[in-house]
């Protein structure tokens, strides 16, 4: 232990004594500023619209900690601290709620990207232009249904005393299932569904990125000898796991978001143990209520989660894949 | 283009072939039955819901005529193409020098802003405080700007693009720069003509984002003249569920459920097309075209 | 800096933002709702508000500029658009009234309780509103007057001697707008009230030779009839004795109202007992009683099963497909001129008969509770401190005039309706037929007559609602089931407007329907043991005791339950 710190403090010392002055490292970094002026330049507009728009909200999101009264606004309204957190923490349905949440994000991240990329991958390695073309539009169509439509084809397809799926069990002699109202399926109704609907709109842009890759990487492996299934295996996956890994980390840090509009229209209450999630909950208690401090409270809480979250996940990624977003 | 070189040829792309057909279908079938159900007529669909095959002949257009004809279809559909039209532009204006700004990795103070943006992606801290800044503080309530600029930047798609053009190799922007070239310049002559499918892909990414917004319209437009379509829309498929006395339900010549169906089809519309006139420019290797010098 | 470092620097500032949040946290100030005064108890009576001698009217004042008004009120009709900039209606108030009206449409719905409720975080709401909630329209009214941003229309009712006549003449229900003595808002004409109940096909029970059932008993029998015994002849096995679908509208729902009814509990709130036993209904050892029952019913299938899952829309999509032979509706959504056609041309021998609140084993009879209340509507303080008020009431007035009643409810004379020899509504005669006030084209222009216009009187309802010929020639007369409706035993329950949300609302609500739906279908097991848990979990997790007690006390304060 000590023969540890002890080189350690060697090591630290020597970093320190390499280190040049204060004032070469101002006059460096002025350099170094005066070189990149143009990007600086460049962020002008974009930083400006982050202050005004994403950092004011941020300033006006106190009233997370407030009883926020409309006449006295955001500042003069009374202070109140942590109560809508509590509200929020003591529901009787909590740690319900935050099950599943968690487990409806990443249930859709484990089985949708997976399936997104083979689809892109797939897409990409087909020689027949048209029909490429065709399964290409066709798939992503589905992403601009609303939920409200597909909640009727949903319906359609699962009811217990009409739909199509139940029908076929009836012919051979078994029993309806209700799969929306039976808390045995309906989460994977959930995220089947999802898959069905946002796969195809995923895909645009993993193949995007397969696209971006050098086909002369292709040529040179095919020369080589390499079969289809290598050069994916080397080139083609390779090629966007950047942006595999970019998605993954920033599903995870909104991973509390899972999905509100599909949930809020498929579920009923014979499933809420199984579907309610942090977000109908707060629909119920907090916009209808009057009580947005208490939905703004939450959102914060995401926030926190989420953030955790994202820094773990990139110290992963910088680990195994070397990428990291900083 | 089709190549036969060798036999693991065949085999591969009958499995790939044929996984894409068994996708095509499990999408088509659902979405297949939208469309009948919106070319169903009124009284097929009163006996029992629809059928899945119908002949042309028996479709009708009953609940087309209804969305087309209705009153306020068409100024809603050119206030949805303004909006798309102007979002996606300052959405692109904002992104794309952000994103270049950050994809050069000698850029101090780069993780900062990274950190930065980030913080404000997961801290989306919800309706109401947006709502004070955008209707209260800018006064900006029935004007189309509240919808148009507080989502022109998406995190996502920020970061996505910065990793493209952190992908674009450095020796294309070197030569640039030997050549006398700043870094605007560098941006304007090469990076973004290598850079059209990206600017493509985030740029219909960003439209279909705007073109499908009902919910800050709803918000901050009170003006009937100034609300897009998807406001139309969600008050055809919700606002029955909520009008318990129906005093009257007008003598349709359309279903409910057609008229739904519909709604959704004419206003998924445009974003189809849209999108295979953006394949034609999606074409191999376009990213990477002059390497080779 | 290396990576790490950045990394938790943002995290470190997250953090310590948080600790100083926590550290400067003063005491909470106390806020109190304000008591609710006295209104006068819901069973007198309803006294005229206008004095035995009318005031002498006050001339329609107009000053010299006119006034901008804005006017956030729901669409009656969802569907349709806002009336056109160069409507007759909005040209007749800028000339004769002297009004600017803007009038912008709240969505149906949470989406318009959302858009209210920004508004109201902005202290921007429009002049004069509606007062949309989803849950309870005092409580918001409450809020509002807490957060100070609506005024006080006690002086408005003094200009408007006309509608008060007409409209706001129900005592009982303006008082549930007083806060503090204050008038805080206008409670409008509910739409027809009493309006649903329950039909039965009446060429089901003449085919399976049946009588008319009066009991849940025999009820039930029939409709087991109704499920088994293929009472449509088809061959398949494709009907239920009963069908409906669960709202929140709190107990077991306005579809199953009438059955928790016929054992005295048909509502949330136990309105039987108005005395210091007042409570939620699920105490009380009938409702367990009615819930085995209802769970029986379940399991005999004789109930379409997706009940628990289905919404109006889905429901209202089912009956005229002939599934069902029993079920709980709305008269207009029944048997209105284009309501009913949809069931008549699948079934044109189909006869629907209304069927009269069913006995339970006690003898006892609700058809359902009732308490609804009309649109609220309420007037800005900014609006009210720029002296918009009485123009207002101008406007209010003239809506309730003849004038300004024919125009905004139904059209112009002659183009969209025309005045039988008895003064009624009628569209028989019109020049042109697609013009007619009922015409979907045309609904646009009277979007706010359920809101604002429609008063209930004989003459409107023979309008709104004519009889009219099914396709066999049978006379299908709306009336005739509202009237039939209107007349059964109700509870009345109007009092629980005045009880007040408990804060943890969305979880009680949640945790009483999980159960009660839970039991009634079976995912469960009930028996008196299971019933007592339920009941105990509802006081010791979710605090119903709390919230009955405080209800009691609102109640009690208001004069309408005994100390």
């Amino acid at each position: 232990m000590s023969q540890y710190t002890e080189s350690w403090r060697v090591e630290r010392a020597a970093r320190q004594a390499a280190k040049p002055s204060l004032g070469t490292q101002v006059r460096r970094l002025a350099i170094a500023m005066w070189k990149h002026r143009w990007y600086y330049l460049l962020l002008i507009a974009p930083l400006t619209y982050y202050l005004i728009f994403r950092y004011i909200p941020i300033w006006n999101a106190q009233i997370a900690f407030k009883e926020f009264y409309a006449l006295k606004g955001v500042w003069d309204s009374p202070w109140i601290g942590f109560k809508h957190f509590e509200t929020f923490f003591n529901s009787f349905y909590f740690s319900e709620l935050l099950i599943n949440t968690i487990i409806f994000s990443t249930a859709k991240l484990i089985f949708g990207l997976p399936i997104a990329v083979i689809l892109a991958l797939a897409i990409h390695e087909s020689r027949f232009l048209l029909f490429r073309s065709l399964v290409q539009t066709v798939t992503y169509l589905p992403h601009f249904l609303s939920w409200v439509i597909m909640y009727g084809l949903l319906l359609g397809l699962l009811s217990p005393s009409s739909g199509l799926i139940n029908e076929v069990i009836k012919s051979f002699g078994g029993n309806p299932i209700a799969f929306l109202t039976s808390t045995d399926w309906f989460r994977q109704v959930v995220v089947l569904s999802d898959i069905w609907k946002e796969t195809g709109w995923s895909t645009i842009l993993y193949l995007a990125a397969l696209l971006g890759i050098n086909p002369e990487l292709y040529e040179a492996a095919a020369v080589d000898g390499a079969s289809r299934w290598r050069r994916i295996w080397h080139i083609s996956i390779p090629g966007i796991v950047p942006v595999i890994i970019l998605v993954t980390m920033l599903r995870l840090g909104t991973i509390l978001d899972a999905g509100f509009q599909q949930i809020w229209v498929l579920y009923s209450v014979p499933v809420y143990s199984v579907g309610d999630i942090i977000d109908t909950w707060v629909y119920r208690s907090g916009i209808l209520d009057f009580q947005f401090s208490l939905a703004t409270a939450v959102g914060l809480f995401k926030g926190v989660i989420g953030l955790i979250l994202i820094l773990a996940a990139n110290e992963v990624a910088k680990r195994w894949a070397q990428q990291s977003l900083f | 283009m089709f190549r036969l070189g060798h036999r693991d040829e065949w085999g591969f792309q009958l499995l790939v072939n044929g996984f894409l057909l068994l996708v095509l279908i499990i999408i088509v079938i659902p979405l297949w039955r939208v469309i009948m159900t919106s070319l169903t007529p009124l009284d097929v669909y009163m006996r029992g819901g629809t059928p899945m095959f119908q002949w042309p002949w028996e479709w009708s257009f009953a609940a087309y005529e209804q969305m087309l004809t209705h009153p306020v279809f068409p100024r809603a559909t050119l206030n949805s193409v303004i909006i798309t039209v102007c979002g996606t532009a300052l959405s692109l204006f904002l992104t794309v020098p952000l994103a270049y700004s950050l994809s050069c990795r000698t850029l101090p103070g780069r993780r900062i802003i990274i950190a930065l943006i980030l913080f404000t992606f997961l801290f989306h801290v919800g309706l109401i405080p947006v709502y004070l800044l955008v209707a209260k503080t800018l006064g900006w309530t029935n004007n189309i700007l509240a919808v148009i600029v507080p989502p022109a930047v998406g995190v996502t798609n920020t970061l996505v693009m910065m990793r493209f053009f952190e992908g674009i190799p450095e020796e294309i922007k070197e030569s640039a720069r030997i050549d006398g070239a700043n870094d605007l310049q560098v941006l304007w002559q090469i990076v973004l003509p290598l850079s059209k499918p990206i600017l493509l892909t985030i740029g219909l990414f960003y439209a279909v984002h705007y073109w499908n917004e009902f919910f800050t319209p709803i918000l901050y437009l009170n003006d009937q003249k100034l609300q897009p379509l998807p406001v139309l829309l969600r008050n055809i498929l919700i606002g029955q569920t909520f009008s318990e006395y129906v005093d009257y339900d007008v003598t349709r010549a359309a279903s409910i459920e057609s008229l739904k169906s519909a709604a959704v089809l004419l206003t998924m519309l445009p974003m189809v097309l849209v999108y295979p006139w953006i394949q034609r420019h999606f074409t191999k290797g376009t990213l990477l075209g002059g390497v080779k010098e | 800096m290396s990576k790490p470092k950045i990394v938790f620097k943002v995290a470190l500032f997250a953090l310590v933002l948080t600790l100083i949040a926590v550290a400067c946290a003063p005491a909470p100030t106390a806020t109190p709702v304000p008591a609710p005064t006295q209104p006068s108890a819901a069973t007198k009576p309803a006294p005229t508000v206008a004095p035995t001698v009318p005031p002498a009217p006050k001339p329609i004042d107009t000053p010299s500029k006119p006034v901008d008004i804005e006017m956030w009120a729901q669409a009656t009709s969802t569907q349709a658009p806002a009336p056109p900039d160069d409507w007759i209606g909005y040209k007749v108030i800028r000339e004769k009234l002297n009004i600017n009206l803007k009038y912008v449409i709240i969505p149906t719905g949470a989406d318009g309780e959302t858009k209210l409720n920004a508004a109201a975080a902005a202290n921007a709401l429009p002049d004069f509103f509606q007062a949309v909630s989803t849950t309870n329209a005092r409580n918001k009214i409450i809020e509002l007057t807490k957060q100070g941003l609506i005024a006080p229309v006690d002086d408005l009712l003094k200009l408007m001697p006309t509608r008060v006549k007409t409209h706001y003449n129900d005592p009982a229900a303006m008082d549930l707008m007083k806060i503090d003595g204050k008038q805080m808002a206008f409670v409008e004409v509910p739409n027809l009230p009493r309006r649903e109940g329950l039909v039965i096909r009446k060429d089901w029970l003449d085919k399976l030779g049946l009588k008319s059932p009066t009991t849940i008993d025999e009820l039930f029998a029939v409709a087991k009839a109704f499920t088994e015994k293929d009472p449509d002849g088809n061959g398949k096995n494709d009907t239920y004795g009963l069908g409906g679908f669960f709202d929140d509208t709190g107990g077991p729902g306005s579809r199953f109202a009438f059955f928790f009814g016929a054992y005295g509990v048909p509502d949330l709130w136990d309105w039987e007992r108005m005395d210091s036993n007042f409570g939620l209904s699920v105490r009380r050892p009938e409702f367990y009683k009615a819930l085995v029952e209802f769970r029986k019913w379940n399991e005999a299938k004789v109930i379409d099963p997706d009940w628990a899952t289905i919404k109006r829309d889905e429901f209202r999509i089912r009956w005229p497909q002939g599934r069902y032979g029993i079920m709980w509706e709305d008269f207009a959504a029944l048997a209105m001129a284009a309501n009913y056609p949809k069931f008549d041309k699948n079934f044109p021998d189909g006869e629907w008969a209304p069927l009269p609140a069913p006995k339970g084993p006690d003898g006892k009879a609700y058809y359902g509770a009732y308490g609804a209340i009309g649109a609220v509507f309420a007037v800005s303080k900014k609006a009210m401190d720029a002296g918009k008020g009485p123009a207002i009431a101008r406007l209010l007035e003239w809506m309730a005039t003849p004038e300004g009643y024919y125009l905004c409810g139904f059209g112009v004379e002659g183009v969209n309706y025309l005045l039988d020899k008895d003064g009624v509504v009628t569209t028989e005669g019109l020049p042109d037929p697609t013009k007619a006030w009922t015409h979907e084209s045309m609904a646009r222009y009277t979007q706010w007559r359920n809101q604002l216009i429609f008063v209930n009187d004989p003459k409107e309802i023979k309008a709104r609602y004519p009889d009219h010929k099914s396709i066999k020639g049978r006379t299908i007369s709306p009336m005739a089931f509202y009237n039939f409706f209107s007349t059964q035993p109700w509870l009345n329950s109007k009092p629980g407007q005045l009880i007040v949300n408990p804060p943890n609302r969305a979880d009680l609500q949640r945790f009483y329907n999980e159960n009660f739906q839970a039991f009634a279908l079976g995912t469960k097991p009930l028996n008196e043991q299971t019933w007592a848990d339920f009941l105990k979990a509802l006081d010791t997790n979710l605090k119903a005791n709390e919230w009955e007690a405080a209800a009691r006390k609102t109640l009690q304060d208001a004069g309408i339950l005994k100390k």
